[in-house]
């Protein structure tokens, strides 16, 4: 596991929760992900790298999470159905993605427009070939998570 | 003065309206959306835009290529555009910069910078 590699992703993480909604993050080891290991999440949005790289980085929340942070941007209250919750969550990604190019300069590579997966225990169909880095996060309003995968840049 | 937010984020083209309308200046623009850069071509093609705040990654028609488009339309090329973008690497900047942007904003947005940005091309 290349721990360079990993750093702009956490670094993206803490500076969007910290620009975008005032928080900042603590974030816990890094692990392999497990890919048949259930999806505890209730939402979770995807974006997939491309270029000098073949690989993902999704971001997953709690329903109740999930609301929380779309009603902070929104400046008002969101219940668990309301679509702008899918925006959010596609946003957050799409900017950690975004800002971690930053630190990966050295590689080029190209985001693709978000993706969302709802419901509760879903699965994400992780890419074989590709080892996935799972960094747990935590935020005084709950937990999230953060997977990476990287070909051939985080894990040879 | 009319301003066009283009981005796919509904949430996202609210606050870059919201942190605008917060400012006297530009508490009494009109304020255009499109959510992607098909419907933002058409919005420029149909009336006067003094300002263009765009977003890269888009459906459709991302942001880049209609830069492009629109610098090589004689009646576009001197439209300000600022991209608005969480695009952050240097060579993304030269990219856009060299395509005709005016000026480039990583999001998430900074309502200081966006501010200077704007000064800075006297708007």
């Amino acid at each position: 596991m290349n721990i360079n590699h990993i750093e702009p992703f956490i670094e993206a993480t803490v500076g969007v929760f910290r620009e975008l909604f005032g928080l900042e993050p603590e974030y816990l080891n890094p692990y392999l992900v497990q890919k048949d290991d259930r999806n505890e999440w209730d939402i979770s949005g995807i974006i997939g790298i491309g270029g000098d790289s073949k690989g993902v980085v999704v971001v997953s929340l709690s329903g109740q999470l999930a609301a929380a942070l779309t009603a902070k941007l929104v400046g008002g209250p969101v219940q668990l159905d309301d679509p702008d919750i899918v925006d959010a969550v596609g946003e957050i990604v799409n900017i950690i993605a975004g800002n971690a190019k930053k630190g990966l300069e050295q590689y080029r590579l190209e985001i693709s427009l978000p993706t969302i997966v709802k419901g509760p225990d879903h699965r994400i169909a992780w890419q074989q070939n590709v080892p996935i880095i799972g960094i747990p996060f935590k935020i005084p309003m709950g937990r999230f998570h953060l997977s990476i995968g990287l070909e051939n840049i985080i894990t040879g | 003065m009319t301003i066009l937010i283009v981005d796919d984020s509904r949430i996202m083209r609210n606050i870059i309206k919201n942190t605008l309308t917060g400012h006297a200046r530009y508490a009494n623009c009109q304020y255009l959306e499109a959510p992607d850069g098909r419907e933002a071509q058409r919005l420029i093609q149909s009336q006067a835009i003094d300002l263009l705040l765009l977003d890269w990654n888009m459906p459709m028609l991302n942001g880049l290529e209609l830069v492009k488009r629109l610098r090589a339309d004689a009646v576009q090329a001197k439209l300000p555009i600022i991209m608005i973008t969480s695009e952050s690497a240097k060579y993304s900047v030269i990219e856009a910069v060299k395509a005709g942007v005016n000026d480039y904003l990583i999001k998430p947005v900074s309502e200081k910078l966006l501010m200077e940005k704007l000064e800075r091309l006297g708007l």
